[in-house]
């Protein structure tokens, strides 16, 4: 089995639906980060950026789906946790405005997406309004 | 319904976060802890998180709200059992710029803090 | 077409390999260029430099000289050889080669600027290769002991019931600084501390990135309770921080680890009597 399908193979996806389903993510992150074998301080780091971007997806999308795995860099290399939150909500017009705004501009929404790229190394966000939303982060092992 | 147990110590609250809590149970716990604050006309609250092993931002808001809303009725509160690995997670979320929370390392210094924020207080210092 | 032409002149090289090392070495050893190394050692690597070089010019790729840069300048700094050696090394052969091409096609002005064009950029390449090969390796050497240093240099030490003091030394990067921030905040549970007194007078430079380490350091650090007190700015970095405009007023500073240690103390309640004279 090549590495990619093993990585495939391992992944945990959790559906969103309802915020008890916050929590089912954040374990499974947890459980996959400690595998893996990243810090006590990134285990929580990743937990914590999975809760910010599920919690978003239950409150502006209604639902959505949770896709967390391992990654290898493209430069070979690097080995890390990539978590891939997909919902199809509204849509962000402006995602610049939003990861800028804080708080008062735009809710919630903005502190959870600033606050994830904050705790992760790779943050990449794809929305367009009618469209709903794709978020991906990721985090590396270091040496 | 999860029922987390209050917990009266002297003049004052304790709350015991012992697992990871739904939003709901936040909910339904923050109304419970205002409610028996006024009932009983405690003097201060302490909050102990040492069991949980995340605080993401809707958490550490909550936490917020309440120690202000406590402050409002006339008491205080002091969060307790922040582990390190949440702490530097809080830090760079930037939790800080709202983060107005008296802050002790375990339940012994909070109750020791608690007593002197009340003595201050009472004094007549600023709060 | 230029393709061609390198092709050319690879098997130029290959043909004319032994007269042109033999050249290279004889004007390297009188140069001094060879001086700490054996007979056999120069045969050895000077003949792995030279056909990756040949075989650079035929295929075109410069894979091997990025490799052979790599094992190369790993050794040389390990063993602190001389850049210059190797690079004055280089820049012979590549002289060499240039002399004989020269002398080859003297009399054939076209073919000779055509020769010269090819060769021109893949002889500067290689030697850009080599040189930044060297430039990087030092750099990877001093970060690694630039972090080993301040792995060493972080102990958390508790000087008086409640207070740790961290003395850094070195520079501060950002992994690093995750990793003292972890210690620092496990020492503070493990020891129950009310105060951390973080000295900063090994610090050479404080840039925005301590100031705002520092910053996040006492945020964390008020979560478990503890109070920070920042000591041992010099002059200088304080002139710096100052005109960084990030905002520092809450950060407690005190000039060094002695008066920091007695702020401590006047938070805490302690009192030092000194009872024999």
């Amino acid at each position: 089995m090549s590495e990619s399908e093993e990585n495939e193979k391992e992944q945990k996806k959790v559906k969103i639906v309802s915020s008890a389903d916050i929590i089912a993510a954040r374990g499974k992150g947890r459980e996959l980060a400690k595998k893996m074998g990243f810090s006590v301080v990134d285990q929580t780091k990743i937990t914590t950026a999975i809760s910010e971007l599920t919690r978003n997806i239950v409150t502006y999308a209604g639902r959505g789906e949770v896709t967390i795995k391992k990654a290898r860099s493209k430069t070979g290399g690097k080995n890390g946790i990539v978590v891939v939150c997909i919902d199809e909500g509204p849509g962000i017009e402006d995602v610049g405005l939003v990861l800028k705004g804080g708080f008062s501009t735009s809710g919630s929404l903005g502190l959870g997406l600033s606050g994830a790229k904050q705790l992760m190394d790779e943050f990449e966000i794809k929305s367009k309004p009618g469209e709903g939303t794709v978020v991906t982060i990721k985090k590396w092992l270091r040496r | 319904m999860l029922d987390i147990p209050i917990l009266k110590i002297e003049d004052f609250l304790v709350v015991t976060i012992q697992s990871e809590l739904s939003d709901d149970e936040i909910s339904a716990l923050q109304e419970d802890i205002l409610f028996r604050i006024k009932d009983v006309g405690a003097a201060g609250l302490i909050i102990d998180i040492t069991a949980l092993d995340i605080v993401d931002s809707f958490m550490g808001r909550t936490l917020s709200n309440i120690a202000a809303t406590v402050e409002l009725l006339g008491a205080k509160a002091v969060v307790v059992g922040i582990r390190p690995a949440v702490a530097v997670t809080l830090v760079e979320l930037g939790i800080r710029v709202k983060w107005n929370v008296n802050t002790a390392l375990n339940f012994d210094r909070g109750m020791k803090l608690l007593k002197r924020l009340i003595e201050a207080e009472r004094r007549g210092g600023a709060s | 077409m230029s393709q061609n032409l390198e092709r050319e002149l690879s098997t130029l090289f290959e043909d004319h390999a032994d007269r042109l090392k033999g050249q290279w070495v004889t004007e390297m050893r009188e140069s001094g260029l060879l001086e700490q190394m054996s007979d056999v050692e120069t045969e050895k690597r000077y003949t792995a430099l030279y056909n990756t070089v040949v075989s650079t010019f035929r295929t075109g790729e410069f894979e091997d000289v990025g490799r052979y840069a790599k094992e190369i300048t790993e050794e040389a700094v390990l063993r602190d050889m001389s850049v210059g050696r190797i690079i004055g090394g280089i820049l012979k052969l590549r002289d060499i080669y240039a002399r004989f091409i020269f002398s080859k096609y003297r009399d054939e002005k076209d073919k000779l600027y055509k020769f010269l064009d090819s060769y021109e950029p893949v002889a500067n390449n290689i030697l850009t290769i080599v040189t930044m090969a060297f430039v990087e390796e030092r750099e990877r050497v001093i970060q690694e002991q630039q972090r080993a240093m301040m792995g060493l240099s972080t102990p958390v030490l508790q000087i008086r019931e409640e207070i740790l003091v961290l003395p850094l030394i070195g520079t501060v990067d950002s992994e690093r600084a995750e990793q003292i921030l972890e210690k620092l905040l496990n020492g503070i549970v493990e020891l129950e501390a009310s105060v951390v007194i973080i000295d900063l007078t090994g610090v050479p430079v404080i840039d925005s990135l301590v100031a705002n380490y520092m910053i996040k350091t006492v945020h964390a650090a008020k979560m478990l309770g503890a109070d920070t007190i920042i000591t041992g700015i010099s002059p200088v970095n304080a002139q710096t921080l100052a005109g960084l405009g990030i905002d520092i007023s809450m950060l407690i500073t005190k000039n060094n680890l002695r008066a920091g240690l007695w702020h401590a103390d006047q938070i805490l309640g302690f009192k030092v009597i000194r009872e024999k004279m």
